[in-house]
């Protein structure tokens, strides 16, 4: 993909959708069709799937491991990977639990977020100046950010957080939970940022080919060191949604998390090579992940299968999408 | 730790004079002023039952004034790292292991090491076999998910429908806790279990597969869950629900926010895997040994169930609980 230089941004003037370019529509139309695929094999297996509550639940399944995976989309979009959104969860879950409990509960958001922000930009700065691959220097923040947590929490775990905290996790809206409202307002403002700003475009085009971006006088160094403070942010962000949903916090709260993130990066079909994708994308690749063990728990689908059955499902998801990716691009050239 | 030439010298031979003056006979050592050191070995430094048992075996150390080591990987439950770490204790030469496994099989060779070196084992929590011990202390999973379960089904006139939260499927605790819940779900032909679904031991696992499982069946009179942090997981999702109260739920290793639910009325109950009294134990069974004493090869501590009846007499953290005796334990084993 070229987009990014100047006849690009003509064709895709021209031609776009909702923001995006045909090819890129493709892969979110694609991307979709599996999810569709899904939900109505789900419908005909099991009468428990399409009920309001249950596509409720499965929304609000999905919605913290999407905040997570949101920002490790930037991160992913230029090429670069980011392994510690697990453990900054983590720690910035411990930092704000601590605090909240302890009665400062202002504080304790602020400093959450800002330890997950200062995790980010120490990854940033790695990364963008001291030219360290992102996947060794996010892999020592994921050491650094856990042994962090353990001393703050000497194995201890923080429970029974406040109410008004608590509304952030288990509120409505309405009918609408308010981690999915949060989800959706992220959507949101991540695609304009990331395609309708010279910012976002610019993630695109170091994601495609960094050399020319840096080449045509973009600040490449400054743009990496955003994405992978956002993503640090972004994984404080999900904390504080965790810890309001299951009301307590400890050290491995994140461990777990860091692989399906990266699933629902690539489920969505960003490229772990760079340049194409999106958080649209993502948010369709948390809600298979979330469908996925919806699904087995409605069936009830027995403890030493689950594993298995997720990784079939994961593939063929996959490989459905490049299916109909390819048909469609056989349609229209 | 590496020595130098000198270093070494000196080290063989003092050592080398030791030897030759017959004035450490290894068993003898504690008796003659000399401070013992035993190292003490957890699972991870993350889940507070270690943390209990870390407490349980400082007390002991503090009473018999041994130097006490705690050895824990960073990486929790880590079989490769916690072989690592068996190794070089085994070239420290502690006077004794107090250890757990992180995989009752897998660490068998590094304990036979360990066994070849001569440093006295007392195996705790987890039994191991196919080793030299001078002892295991500890419970057994079957008899106490056995045990909790019966008195829930009790509670219930021996009729209702249950769901069946699983650990860690490939855990040999999880196994054995289903094979309990099932043995005690054989005695009770009124029960009907309506699912059992993994929930991984942990807190957001367990809550989300819960509400998927209250997606599919109205009405769940109790709820068996293989340990406390996903009983008190699925007492959150079922209140967010609105449906607290009108379901039972029981756990097994009585953590502090469990006992905390149990006192407020919002689960039924608990059995205290007692931690605490099994490191305590089994530190002062190292002693013991260590002064010459004759040990029991094996002590099993007794059930305790904890529910709104005596909820009011437990402790809530291990720093305020009371230490078992030794004389009791060994009696009934």
């Amino acid at each position: 993909m070229t987009v990014g230089t100047g006849t690009a941004r003509v064709t895709l003037s021209q031609r776009e959708f909702l923001g995006l370019s045909p090819d890129r529509l493709f892969v979110v139309v694609s991307r979709v069709t599996a999810l569709v695929a899904l939900c109505v094999a789900l419908a005909v297996f099991t009468p428990y799937f399409l009920t309001w509550s249950n596509i409720i639940n499965v929304l609000r399944h999905a919605a913290p491991l999407f905040l997570m995976s949101a920002g490790l989309t930037l991160v992913v979009l230029t090429g670069g990977i980011d392994l510690s959104v697990g453990a900054v969860l983590g720690l910035a879950a411990c930092i704000a639990a601590s605090l909240i409990t302890s009665g400062f509960p202002v504080f304790g958001v602020v400093a959450a977020l800002a330890v997950g922000l200062s995790c980010g930009l120490v990854n940033g700065l790695l990364v963008a100046y001291a030219r360290i691959p992102s996947f060794i220097a996010t892999y020592g923040m994921l050491w650094i950010a856990n042994g962090l947590a353990y001393v703050f929490m000497k194995g201890e775990v923080i429970y029974g957080l406040p109410a008004p905290f608590r509304v952030i996790g288990t509120g409505f809206a309405g009918p609408i939970p308010v981690p999915v409202l949060i989800m959706i307002g992220t959507i949101i403002v991540l695609h304009v940022v990331l395609h309708r700003t010279r910012l976002g475009r610019g993630i695109y085009a170091i994601g495609g080919n960094p050399v020319a971006a840096r080449l045509s006088g973009m600040p490449v160094q400054r743009r990496l060191v955003f994405v992978y403070a956002m993503s640090g942010l972004m994984a404080s962000f999900a904390a504080l949604v965790v810890i309001a949903r299951t009301n307590a916090a400890d050290v491995s709260l994140g461990e777990e998390q860091l692989l399906p993130a990266i699933a629902a990066v690539c489920l969505g079909g960003t490229s772990l090579f760079g340049g194409v994708g999106g958080v649209a994308g993502t948010a369709v690749g948390s809600l298979i992940l979330a469908l996925v063990l919806n699904g087995m728990n409605l069936l009830g689908v027995k403890t030493f299968w689950q594993a298995g059955v997720l990784g079939v499902i994961i593939l063929l998801s996959v490989m459905a999408d490049q299916l109909v990716g390819r048909r469609i691009n056989r349609g229209t050239t | 730790m590496l020595l130098n030439r000198r270093q070494f010298a000196t080290a063989t031979m003092s050592v080398g004079a030791a030897t030759a003056l017959g004035a450490l006979p290894f068993a003898g050592a504690i008796g003659q002023g000399k401070k013992a050191t035993i190292a003490f070995f957890v699972k991870n430094v993350t889940n507070p039952f270690w943390k209990a048992c870390r407490i349980g075996a400082e007390k002991a150390g503090k009473e018999f004034n041994v130097t006490l080591e705690v050895v824990a990987p960073t990486k929790p439950d880590n079989i490769e790292e916690q072989t690592r770490l068996v190794e070089d204790w085994i070239v420290k030469k502690p006077d004794a292991f107090v250890f757990v496994p992180v995989d009752y099989k897998a660490l068998v060779p590094s304990i036979q090491k360990a066994n070849k070196a001569g440093i006295p084992i007392v195996n705790y929590n987890n039994i191991m076999t196919d080793i030299e011990k001078v002892t295991f202390i500890g419970s057994d999973d079957e008899y106490l998910e056995y045990e909790i379960c019966k008195s829930l089904f009790k509670s219930m006139n021996g009729k209702g429908k249950v769901v069946h939260i699983d650990g860690v499927p490939a855990a040999i605790t999880a196994q054995n806790r289903k094979k309990g819940f099932e043995r005690a779900v054989k005695d009770f032909p009124g029960i009907e279990v309506l699912a059992s679904q993994p929930g991984q031991y942990r807190r957001l696992p367990a809550q989300q597969v819960f509400e998927n499982l209250m997606q599919r069946f109205p009405e769940i009179d109790a709820v068996v869950s293989a340990n406390d942090d996903m009983a008190v997981g699925i007492v959150e999702a079922l209140h967010a629900a609105g449906r607290g109260g009108k379901t039972k739920v029981i756990g097994i290793d009585g953590i502090p926010d469990a006992i905390q639910a149990i006192a407020e009325g919002k689960m039924f109950a608990t059995v205290d895997f007692s931690g605490h009294d099994q490191a305590y134990l089994a530190v002062q069974a190292a002693v013991r040994h260590l002064k010459g004493e004759k040990i029991p090869p094996l002590v099993m501590l007794p059930v305790f169930i904890i529910d709104k009846g005596n909820v009011g007499t437990v402790a809530r953290t291990p720093e305020e609980r009371k230490v078992p005796s030794w004389e009791q334990a060994t009696r009934k084993a």
